[in-house]
This record gives structure tokens, sequence and C-alpha cells, in this order.
């Protein structure tokens, strides 16, 4: 059910593992209160290191999207603050695509749209605004 | 274990040595009656000098067997082929001979003397397996041609040879710590060899004390006694030349 | 737990009879039960300092230490070895010996040997025991050599190039098997590679070494989230003045461009580029790839 990360895109694993298990959920892939695999078997299925699996679970739950259980393991949260994240994509999706287009019609090639995205953001960090 | 693995490098060596010396020396028992019926052609006065003297002197001692296997096969052929299988035994350490697995053998938990120290544990015991099978066939193929040896005169023989060899036996293992392939150690052992002969043959003088004096077992042929001094001072020898071996190996880089 | 990191070196130098260099003052930090990747060109010094922790090689100065060990003392590297596993770049092994005969010589030095692990790597890897190491292929013995290191118990596994020579089935087989073991038994990786993508996909912590240095080092993370690339490009020749701020490890300049590498992210670099008045600043992340290139190539 979950692909293989991209090491080589530039955005980290634990963060390319976590999108997709949001996506997953919302997708209907995974629902409130089924369980995630583990942590050892999908770092050895998806050949990644345990650790980074961790990661992923850890901020998962950090942001409500899953439980961890004591002993028992992961479970999707069976909470709605995962569709509000989801919304909040599908919002952030529309403006993104708004502005990608209104760039597109000036002439602004698709690298250097992506560079202007990077310094923003880049500027976005000295602001002390949190990521993510 | 490491055990094992030296075994496993130089058995074939040790079965050609084995094979080689048991058919030269069956192959010298079963001449002698051929020699026997030489001997009374040799002219009892000539004066031929050197080399007469010695074929004189052979001729004397081969009237009887022992004497004959001694002058023959312990004075003469052992000289040169038991020399070659020494150093052959002793040569190709266990991280020798560069890529079959030297960097496996060092990665497991032993240390460097215990590499040197079993490697020359274990082909020393081959080397006085050879000695003493190679002896023994005296005794046994001796009746084939109507003769007798004694098998106390085999085994004393046999550990003469086996203390002389040692030494060019640790030689080996020494410049094997040094040299990865199994060639040099060897030739260089046999130069070395070559070399103490040729001094003895122009330093008359050395010859009582040469390892060469005690391979033969010339003590022991002519009083009985075994040569005490000799085989302690080739063991000595032996000793110091692994020790070196040791301090050789450990100080190495791979 | 007795110590933090598994492997440890300090200014470790090494030179070679004959003259040569092969490392020059090495420092590294390998965190207990971390999978550490181990980066450089060839010639770097990886191999040596890989040599050097295993007792094969002495160091000519320094310090290398092995869970708490001194790496160049001989009978502490017994000691070492007994814990330790390392798979050699030539996967070198007894060629005579069969595969069911390498694997009971081995197990005969460990006490600690694991015959399930055996079991199942025999089985997952598919060796054939009656085979004679030399007539197996390449992958077949990185495959025995994996399982004769991981069979024994050992904390800490070293592998030299683990994945060179192998095809892409075969390098996902060798990195599930590590990153499997890991996990379930709490191992250290320490392994040098030149297949970033590898490295990438399985290591917690890397460091990169050249010409017998570290030149960056940390954990994957972070190194992600903190190394950006800053091409700024001025109206006039880049600033001549030596460009400083937190973090920039490599500067580049080519006429009126100025190339920074920086470990510390974007902002310090921009906010010194405004103030020289640069009149365009791009900022891309940096892939691995792209980190290990910077850093072993020249700074002009």
């Amino acid at each position: 059910m979950l692909l293989r990360p991209n090491p080589a895109s530039g955005v980290p694993i634990y963060l390319q593992l976590m999108e997709q298990v949001k996506h997953a959920i919302e997708t209907g892939a995974l629902r409130a209160g089924e369980q995630l695999p583990g942590i050892r078997p999908l770092a050895e299925e998806l050949v990644i290191n345990a650790n980074t699996v961790a990661k992923a679970y850890r901020e998962l739950e950090h942001e409500g999207v899953i439980e961890l259980r004591h002993g028992a393991g992961a479970f999707v949260s069976a909470n709605s603050r995962p569709k509000k994240a989801t919304e909040k994509l599908r919002a952030g999706q529309t403006v993104v695509s708004d502005a990608v287009r209104k760039l597109r019609e000036r002439g602004v090639t698709d690298d250097e749209i992506r560079r202007l995205f990077e310094a923003e953001l880049a500027g976005v960090v000295k602001t002390g605004e949190p990521r993510g | 274990m490491l055990w094992y693995k030296s075994w496993r490098d130089t058995r074939w060596r040790f079965f050609v040595a084995l094979g080689v010396l048991t058919l030269s020396g069956t192959g010298v028992v079963l001449i002698y009656p051929r020699v026997l019926a030489l001997v009374p052609l040799v002219p009892s006065s000539d004066a031929g000098g050197e080399l007469g003297q010695r074929i004189r002197e052979i001729a004397q001692l081969s009237r009887e067997f022992r004497g004959y296997i001694w002058a023959q096969w312990f004075r003469q052929n052992v000289r040169q082929e038991w020399t070659v299988v020494s150093a052959l035994l002793g040569t190709g350490g266990l991280v020798a001979q560069g890529s079959t697995g030297a960097l496996f053998t060092l990665s497991l938990p032993v240390s460097r003397n215990q590499l040197v120290a079993v490697r020359a544990a274990a082909g020393l015991a081959e080397l006085l397996i050879v000695a003493l099978t190679v002896a023994l066939l005296l005794p046994i193929v001796a009746p084939v041609v109507g003769q007798r040896y004694a098998v106390t005169d085999a085994v004393a023989h046999a550990l003469c040879m086996f203390a002389a060899g040692a030494v060019f036996f640790s030689l080996a293992c020494l410049l094997s710590t040094s040299f990865d392939d199994p060639w040099r150690p060897l030739l260089i052992a046999v130069l070395a060899a070559a070399v103490l002969g040729a001094c003895e043959t122009v330093f008359r003088g050395l010859q009582p004390y040469s390892v060469f004096a005690v391979m033969s077992g010339d003590v022991y042929f002519r009083t009985g006694h075994l040569p005490w001094i000799g085989i302690l001072a080739s063991a000595g020898v032996s000793a110091a030349l692994l020790f070196v071996a040791t301090v050789n190996l450990a100080r190495r880089d791979f | 737990m007795a110590d933090a990191h598994a492997v440890e070196t300090v200014d470790l130098h090494k030179r070679y009879e004959g003259g040569s260099d092969a490392l020059r003052g090495l420092t590294l930090h390998v965190p207990a039960g971390s999978i550490f990747g181990f980066l450089g060109r060839n010639g770097a010094g990886k191999t040596t300092t890989i040599k050097i922790l295993l007792g094969m090689v002495r160091p000519s100065a320094g310090r290398a230490t092995v869970f708490g060990l001194a790496a160049d003392d001989p009978a502490a590297s017994v000691e070492i070895r007994r814990r330790t596993a390392f798979v050699s770049d030539e996967k070198d092994l007894y060629g005579g010996m069969t595969v069911a005969e390498m694997i009971r010589f081995t197990a005969g030095f460990f006490p600690r040997w694991r015959d399930d692990l055996e079991q199942r790597y025999l089985r997952t890897f598919e060796l054939p025991p009656d085979r004679k190491v030399k007539a197996l292929s390449r992958g077949m013995r990185t495959k025995l050599a994996l399982l004769l290191s991981l069979s024994r118990g050992a904390e800490l596994l070293v592998l030299d190039e683990p994945t060179a020579g192998l095809d892409p089935a075969m390098t996902e087989e060798v990195l599930q098997a590590l990153v499997g073991h890991a996990a379930r038994e709490g191992m250290t990786i320490f392994f040098s590679s030149h297949q970033i993508a590898e490295v990438e996909q399985i290591a917690d912590a890397v460091a990169i070494i050249d010409r017998g240095r570290t030149v960056v080092s940390g954990a994957l993370d972070d190194l992600r989230e903190n190394f950006r690339r800053v091409q700024l490009v001025f109206d006039g020749e880049a600033p001549a003045a030596a460009f400083e701020a937190p973090g920039i490890t490599r500067v580049r300049r080519s006429g009126r461009v100025l190339t920074v590498l920086s470990t510390a992210g974007a902002e310090p670099i921009l906010d010194r580029a405004r103030a020289l008045h640069a009149v365009s600043m791009d900022v891309v992340p940096v892939t691995l790839k792209e980190i290990f290139l910077e850093s072993v190539t020249m700074e002009e």
C-alpha cells in the first residue's frame, strides 16, 4: 500500500512517508481506528531506516493524525483533525495552482517558479513561523 | 578452527612431500643389492684424490646395510630433499597469498601471534610426521632386499632430521610473514641452504657444527648417541626465527 | 549503555611507507545503533579508516576507538573483533571451502553464533551449501559474507562497499537484509559506499571524507534540512572580499555570479547578500549527491 519513498528527491524521507499516510487516510485506504504497519516490518518492506519510519510516525502523532499505543502499535486517529489538515492542504493547493498559472502566463518557467518558492520559504524561516 | 585452515592450506604439500620422500627412500633401499654387487669392483688402493677418497669411503660403508643407508640416504639424498621439503611445509602463512581470505582471517577474533603460533605448530607436526614416516619405512622395506634396519636407528635419525628441518621450516615461516607470494620464501630458504652448504664445502672445519651434520645424524651414526647439542642449537635457532616471524607479522599493515 | 558512540576516531593520521598520506586528521563519531554511511572518492581514505578500526593497519597518529576500546592495541583489537563483523570490498573468503564449511569454520570463533539467523539467511539468500566459494558469483559471495557477519551476534557491522558490482535487484536484497537486521537486533552498521542513492535510502547519519579528512558529517535529516545552495548575481564583479556568514562551507566566484553552499540554511546568506546589493538570489535544497560533489571538489 505504501510506496517506496524517493531518497534523491530532496524531500526528507520521513516527510514523504507522512504525506503518503495522510494521502492514504484522505483516499480512504486507511480508515479511522485502523492499524498502520509496524515500524520494523514497514522499514524492511520499504528498505528504509527504521528510525526514519519511527520519526514519521512520531510527527504524525504530534499532528494528531495517528495514535501510538504503547505495545500495540500505530493506529489512525478517530477524530477529525486529519480532515482539517486535508482541507487546509486542499485550499492551499488552490492557491498554489492559481499562482503557478499566473506565473506561467507571465512566461516564468517551471524551474524558475520552483526557485521562487524556495527563496520565499527560506524567508519564512526568518520570521520564525513554524514550518509544515 | 585455525588448525583446520592451516591443515587445508598445506595438505597437498604434505602428501606430495610424503610421496616423494617415500619413493626416494624406497628406491635407495631397493637398489642396495646392486650397490653391494658393485662394491668389490672399487679398487682398494687408488690415489683418486678427494672424489676417489669419497667413493672408497662410501664403498667401504656400503658393505654394511646400516652404513649404506647412512652414507647414501641420510647424508646425501636427505640433505637435499629434506631441506626443500622443510621449507616447502613452512611457506605460506595463514595471511599470506593476498586474496585467499587474508582480510577475512584478520577480521576474526584471533591475535597475530596466534596466527603464527598455530601455523608453526601445525606445520611442525606435519614435518615430524613426514620425518617419522619416511624413517620408519626403512625397517619396513629393508626385509624386501634381505636386510634389517633397527627401529631405534630410524627414530633417532627421524629426530635429527626433524630438528634440522625445523630450522629451514622456521626460516620459510619468517619469510612468509614478509612476502605474500608462495615462491619467494621457498626460493630464498633453499638459496640460504645452498649458501650454507657451499660455506661448508669451502670451510671444512665448520662441518661438524653445521645444520646438515645434525640433519644426517652424523654423530648418532658414529657413536650411537644423539647429537644433543646440535639438536638443541637447531631448536634454539628455529625458536628465534619463529619469534622474529611473530614480531614481523605483528607490525605489518595489511 | 557504556558508550553513546560505537566508533570514534579523533584526528586520525596514517602515512604509509613510501610517503603517501592516506589520512590527515580524520575525526568521526558513529552513534551506537545507527546506520552510518561513509562516503568519499576513491583514495579518500575510507578503506584505510576501516582497516584501522579492525586492527589491520596501525595509525601513524591520533586515536581510534570501537566500543570505547583502543583499535591499535592488539589485545583490545581481538576483543573488538569478537563483537564486530567485517565485510571487505573484495568479499574476501576462502575459495577452497564450500559454503557449509565456511559457515562451520566461522561459527567456531563465535560462542554467540545465532543458528536461527544462519538458517534464516541461508533460506532468504538461497545459498547452495555444497558449492565452493570460488565458484560463487560476486552477488552470492556478498550474500555469504553477509550471512557470516549477521549470524555471529555482533554489535557492529563494518562494510566496505557492500553493494559494489551488484545488480539493482541484489542491491535491494542486501539493503533490505541490513535494514531488517538493524531494526531487529539493534546493531550499529558502518558502511562505506560510492552509491549515494543507497546511503540516502538507509542511513541515519553520514560522513563525507576527502583527502584523508572529514568534510561533512551529521544526521542525514539535518543535512537535508540545512544544506542549501544559494546563487547570487551581482551588478558588477562578485565581491572579492571573503563572503562570510555562519555555516558557509564553499564559495565559488565566476564573474558576476557567486555560488555559496551553506550548512545552516539560506537565511544568513540572503541577509548578507542583501547588504551587498545582490541583484538576484536563488535558493535550492541540495541532494546528498550534490553535497558530496560540492564537498570533494576544489574550492576556487
